[in-house]
């Protein structure tokens, strides 16, 4: 018996109060979706990939200055502009609320990542290569891309599917294997922390500055951000004003209308850096 | 407005007939050079394909640069084509009679010039294949139900540009036919045959005459809003990209079409007075009709900097914090600044200037100068647009950078400049570039009118 | 009818051919002179109805006084639709001297003729400068705010944005009037000696100097050369501005660049429409069949077709955009203007603009006669009224009060319908408008004369193998 598969709408949270800028999401994003080394040269040209980055910013006058982190990764917006103008259908929304890219059918028009505000999508200029003695530790879960197309962000899309596969349809505790009751036979983020289906970064972020779950799920740690964001954008929709400063809830460049899936916790500041 | 001395049709034939199937010594030196860098471009592109997109400049920010201002660039140039010929054939511009057929025949070199220019920017051309050849065992795409997305400009953009081609080379092809008729009846062997068949049993009865103009005049005007489309749509490739913010403008549209027509009038000005040159035309293209270009261009280069002005004035008037950053880059940061102010000098001011007086129009060296100007100026326009906007996309100024262009992608550019220019020399070989029939028309139909003293040219209209 | 129209050529029927020149001048200066009935009941009519737009004016001004701009909307699209008409209409001369054609000579003082309306628009100007919110925000600096409102004057120059508006309708009307005086002066002195009363001493004051010696007409080509380039480029800087301040700067967050652009064309067509009626009724009512002739009317067609096409160009490259880009207050102004709020006057707009004339235009037949390009007129008359309704009062009620300097529209308002002094002034204001024009054509004659009489020397009929065609002479 299959159990009923579960709508899922996929969120993540990333709450900069706890962002230390330590990388770790980027080399476990590196290590888990066959990411090409990047060398010096392609952060020189510019070319590097880093499906999730962290971006650096200072604040502030010397000698007063503070470094802020902001891990930026695709947003997986609802209206995401990659999609309408892709040519081939390469990049599309699938029913989870998630934004896929299929290589396949990418011809390299690189239009997606032109309209793209945030700047994640990653195009590979050469063909990628990886030195012999790294040839094993390629997941084999995940494609290798060629040079001459698109990629990004997936929200570790083959981790979700082993999960579902495992919870859903086979009914098995992914680390230890037992079987699950038929009635808890759905991806539940609480209490499987430590399960196999989280995206690499949120899984490897020390700090739980990453936080994934499904947006509905009551017992998921993103739920109640999700609602909040929701709610703002309801509130302006009506012509209501959404008081920004008793709120730490916002999306990355709200006015576009992206209603990106990615929602961004503003960083606490007991000591903010004088403006000068 | 007619200058020159009236010609027999005898002379005509003679004279722009000469340089059908003659081949002198400088003709296959030229083209032999021009050969030679179309040859080094079509390595360059070999490189690129086989290599990948990392031997341009091309980076995350900026990932579309100098092809697709050499692609918008070329789109440009052909729009100068139905300007010409179906507007002002519409509008019985008497002048347009000499410059119709060299328009035309440039408009469809630079379509398809241009659409190469696409094609070598996507990461994997190759997958071209799939997409012309629907065949039911080929397991990609169409074959499978997969079909282009409507939605995408990019889908928009081929969909008009080849609409284009083929309606321009049906253009020019109905506009050939009287003359290749005149071809068969003195060419002999193989040439004459194809000629012949080319011609179409051409006789020059009556009826034919009457069907060739109409098909004239009703593919003039059908002609027209695919020619208004095209360059819109071009410009949609930028403007429904509503994350770059400078590209995100409503007038893009009008903008790009005055734009283009701008750059292809000058183009077809430029190429006129090289043919004039090279050919010893100079009772065919005279100065008078370099003259009404130079006014026309006039009109149009102030319609032009009129959008222009648009433009940028509603860029700023958002003062949004991120078109202030595009903006301030390509106003304030050198080298774009400079870039920008010399692109505004060599596009409007200068060439105005020179338009405007007299002497400036009928001077053949000068006239040239700033058609090339013009068009100089009109290839930086397209790139001021695009790589700044993608330098400095949206607030995330961590992600900010700029562009260099490699080497292969200056060759490639320039290959297709000398590629547009060695079909040029082969058609000017086997067609002729001034329309035969046309010049016999007008000088059936100029006559003058005397006013006291004075004899002013006249001409007959029909209605 | 001192002058006939030579029938028997088939087709070229429409062609204006003229007997010698003292009768057109003997027989134009009667029909100026002469006041018909039909011409005294209109101008009576028109003058009413000025009235009780002033009556509308002043009982709306002692309603809700000049404070606030959301009720003065109706009266900023009567101005705006007078002032698009009057504005544009002298360029259809002054474009159509400058590319040469023969068609244009009949047409050209009909078209001068409207900038005597100049001096209205100036005056209805002068309310609107004080309602217009200031650019500063009186609030200061609140969140989610502008301190500033957009404006095109960013960090403008000294008095914008009013002093400049001013300046430019006042300058516009005042380079309008120069075009018609330069225009008319030698019709004006030519008849300076017979004309009586009023009309002769307006006659001997303005053309005094004219004795029609070469150098004087050189002087007088190149004078309206010059003037009208001045004139296009003034025209088209007011309209940016009156475009910008009196619509796209009131509503938060329209930033449309192609919104002055959208406001010449639409401004162009109706003024060709405005022109292509007062030459009908003349044709057809004020004796002028010989003159005015079908060449006008199948030329102008053209150019009329080309600009309600270019109108729906414009207008769908701004949709399209707006469409695609998906913003919050872009999706919120396309409700605005086009789909939810003002969605019946958009209908309007579109199909008097746009769908009307175009099914019209396209018939060559219907092209061919007077009344199918002046009926195209007339709808582009009616579709710019709805534009104008949509874009202006759409504008003045967009955001009320302190809501101007928000950041964007963030909700759609409900639309406003006109109260009863809304209709007096709307009504009273077009009516204003014609009743100038009319005492005016009393003034000057709806013929530019010495164009006309020149006309005729650059054509003949001449025969080329077997059948008699019109030759044209374009003189350098």
């Amino acid at each position: 018996m299959v159990a009923q598969r579960v709508d899922h709408k996929w969120g993540m949270v990333v709450d900069l109060d706890r962002c230390t800028g330590c990388q770790a999401c980027v080399v476990a994003c590196q290590a888990e979706n066959n990411i090409p080394i990047n060398t010096k040269d392609y952060f020189q040209q510019r070319r590097a990939y880093e499906w999730i980055r962290i971006e650096r910013y200072w604040e502030g006058q010397f000698p007063n200055v503070k470094a802020k982190f902001i891990p930026i990764l695709c947003q997986h917006c609802e209206n995401a502009p990659c999609e309408p103008v892709c040519p081939v259908f390469a990049t599309y929304h699938n029913d989870e609320g998630m934004n896929v890219q299929i290589y396949n059918r990418c011809v390299g028009t690189r239009y997606c990542s032109v309209n793209c505000p945030y700047t994640v999508r990653f195009f590979n200029y050469w063909e990628p290569v990886w030195p012999e003695r790294l040839r094993n530790q390629l997941n084999p879960d995940v494609t290798v891309r060629s040079r001459g197309i698109m990629e990004k962000c997936s929200f570790c899309v083959q981790r979700l599917r082993r999960g579902e596969v495992n919870v859903e349809r086979r009914g098995l505790e992914p680390l230890t294997g037992e079987r699950i009751p038929t009635a808890d036979r759905k991806l539940n983020y609480r209490q499987m922390k430590e399960g196999n289906y989280l995206p690499s970064c949120v899984q490897a972020c020390p700090t739980n500055a990453l936080q994934f779950a499904d947006q509905h799920d009551e017992t998921g740690p993103v739920k109640e951000h999700f609602d909040e964001a929701n709610e703002q954008i309801e509130t302006r929709e009506h012509g209501g004003h959404v008081d920004e400063s008793h709120t730490r809830v916002y999306r990355l460049f709200e006015e576009i209308g992206t209603k990106p899936n990615v929602v961004y916790l503003k960083k606490v500041e007991p000591f903010p850096v004088e403006k000068a | 407005m007619q200058e020159g001395t009236p010609l027999q049709s005898r002379q005509i034939n003679a004279e722009l007939l000469r340089t059908i199937l003659n081949s002198p010594k400088w003709f296959w030196i030229a083209i032999s050079i021009l050969g030679l860098i179309v040859l080094f471009a079509m390595a360059a592109a070999g490189i690129m394909i086989n290599k990948g997109m990392g031997v341009t400049g091309l980076n995350r920010p900026v990932m579309w640069g100098f092809f697709i201002t050499n692609f918008v660039f070329w789109i440009g140039i052909s729009h100068a084509g139905v300007m010409l010929s179906a507007i002002l054939r519409l509008s019985k511009a008497e002048w347009r009679r000499p410059a119709t057929r060299a328009a035309e025949i440039l408009t469809v070199f630079s379509l398809m010039t241009a659409m190469m220019m696409p094609l070598i920017h996507t990461g994997r051309p190759w997958r071209l294949v799939y997409w012309i050849y629907t065949l039911p065992f080929v397991p990609y795409d169409y074959a499978r139900g997969i079909w282009p997305n409507v939605r995408s400009p990019l889908v928009w953009d081929p969909s008009a540009v080849y609409t284009y081609l083929t309606s321009s080379i049906l253009f020019v092809i109905i506009a050939l036919v009287p003359d290749f008729a005149v071809l068969r009846d003195r060419t002999t062997g193989m040439s004459n045959r194809i000629y012949g068949m080319l011609a179409m049993g051409w006789q020059g009865n009556p009826r034919q005459w009457k069907l060739q103009i109409i098909a004239g005049v009703l593919l003039s005007a059908l002609i027209l809003p695919v020619f208004v489309s095209v360059h819109s749509i071009v410009s949609w490739d930028f403007g429904m990209a509503v994350s770059v913010k400078s590209w995100h403008s409503t007038i893009f549209a009008p903008y790009f079409v005055v734009g283009a027509v701008h750059s292809g009038v000058s183009a077809v000005a430029f190429v006129l007075i090289i043919l004039r040159y090279i050919y010893g035309w100079q009772n065919y293209i005279r100065h008078e009709h370099i003259d009404a270009l130079g006014r026309l261009l006039i009109v149009v280069a102030t319609g032009w900097f009129y959008f222009l002005v648009m433009e940028i004035i509603f860029g700023i008037y958002g003062r949004e914090a991120d078109e202030i950053a595009v903006r301030s880059l390509q106003f304030t940061v050198n080298p774009w600044a400079i870039w920008m102010l010399i692109f505004v000098v060599i596009t409007y001011f200068l060439p105005v200037a020179i338009w405007l007086s007299k002497t400036g129009r009928r001077n053949l060296w000068i006239m040239s100068f700033a058609c090339i100007s013009v068009n100089i100026g009109m290839w930086l326009e397209r790139f001021l647009i695009i790589v700044p906007g993608l330098a400095r996309k949206q607030l995330l100024t961590f992600d900010w950078y700029t562009y260099r262009p490699s080497a292969i992608e200056w060759i490639l550019v320039g290959g297709t400049f000398a590629m547009v220019s060695m079909l040029m020399l082969f058609i000017a070989r086997v067609v002729p570039l001034i329309p035969l029939y046309d010049i016999k028309e007008a000088e059936i139909l100029r006559t003058s009118i005397k006013i006291g003293r004075v004899s002013v040219p006249a001409t007959f209209r029909e209605d | 009818m001192a002058a006939s129209e030579i029938h028997g050529h088939g087709q070229h029927a429409g062609m204006w051919v003229f007997p010698d020149a003292t009768v057109i001048s003997q027989d134009i200066s009667a029909k100026t002179r002469s006041m018909p009935k039909p011409f005294t009941i209109a101008l009576a009519v028109t003058g009413i109805l000025f009235i009780l737009g002033v009556v509308g004016f002043v009982a709306r001004a002692a309603d809700s006084g000049f404070d606030e701009i959301a009720p003065w909307g109706y009266y900023m699209a009567m101005f705006s639709m007078v002032f698009m008409v009057t504005s544009a209409a002298p360029l259809a001369a002054v474009a159509f001297r400058f590319t040469k054609s023969h068609w244009r000579r009949p047409l050209s003082r009909v078209s001068e003729l409207f900038s005597i309306i100049g001096i209205l628009n100036v005056a209805m100007f002068i309310p609107l400068m004080l309602v217009l919110p200031s650019l500063d925000n009186p609030a200061g600096v609140v969140e989610g705010q502008l301190e500033l409102r957009r404006t095109i004057w960013i960090e403008g120059p000294i008095g914008a944005p009013l002093a400049w508006d001013f300046l430019g309708v006042l300058f516009l009307a005042l380079t309008s009037m120069a075009i018609l005086w330069v225009s008319a002066m030698p019709d004006m002195a030519e008849s300076r000696d017979t004309a009586t009363g009023f009309r002769g001493w307006v006659y001997r004051r303005l053309s005094s100097n004219w004795y029609g010696t070469k150098r004087q007409w050189n002087a007088q080509k190149a004078g309206l050369a010059l003037l009208g380039a001045f004139y296009f480029m003034i025209m088209i800087f007011v309209h940016f501005e009156i475009s910008s301040d009196y619509a796209q700067s009131l509503i938060p967050g329209w930033k449309d660049s192609i919104f002055p652009v959208i406001y010449s064309v639409t401004s162009i067509q109706m003024a060709l429409g405005a022109i292509l009626i007062t030459m009908f009724i003349m044709r057809r009512w004020g004796g002028y069949e010989g003159y005015y002739g079908k060449a006008p009317f199948w030329s102008a067609s053209k150019v009329l077709l080309g600009v309600t096409l270019l109108w729906i160009y414009h207008l769908f490259a701004f949709f399209i955009t707006f469409w695609y880009g998906r913003m919050e207050v872009e999706q919120n102004i396309i409700k605005y203007l086009i789909t939810d709020t003002y969605a019946i006057v958009f209908l309007v707009n579109l199909v008097f603009t746009f769908v009307a004339p175009f099914v019209i235009l396209i018939w060559n037949p219907v092209r061919r006669s007077a009344w199918g390009p002046s009926l195209a007129g007339l709808l582009a008359l009616i579709g710019g009224l709805a534009f104008n309704i949509r874009i202006f009062v759409g504008s003045a009620n967009a955001a009320p009060g302190a809501k101007l300097y928000d950041s964007f529209m963030e909700h759609v308002p409900a639309p406003v319908y006109p109260d009863v002094w809304d209709v007096f002034m709307v009504i009273g204001g077009i009516s204003a408008a014609i009743f100038i024009y009319l005492a005016a054509s009393k003034l000057l004659p709806l013929l530019s004369l010495w164009e006309v009489k020149e006309g005729t020397m650059y054509q003949k009929w001449g025969k080329l193998f077997r059948g008699e065609y019109l030759i044209l002479a374009k003189p350098e």
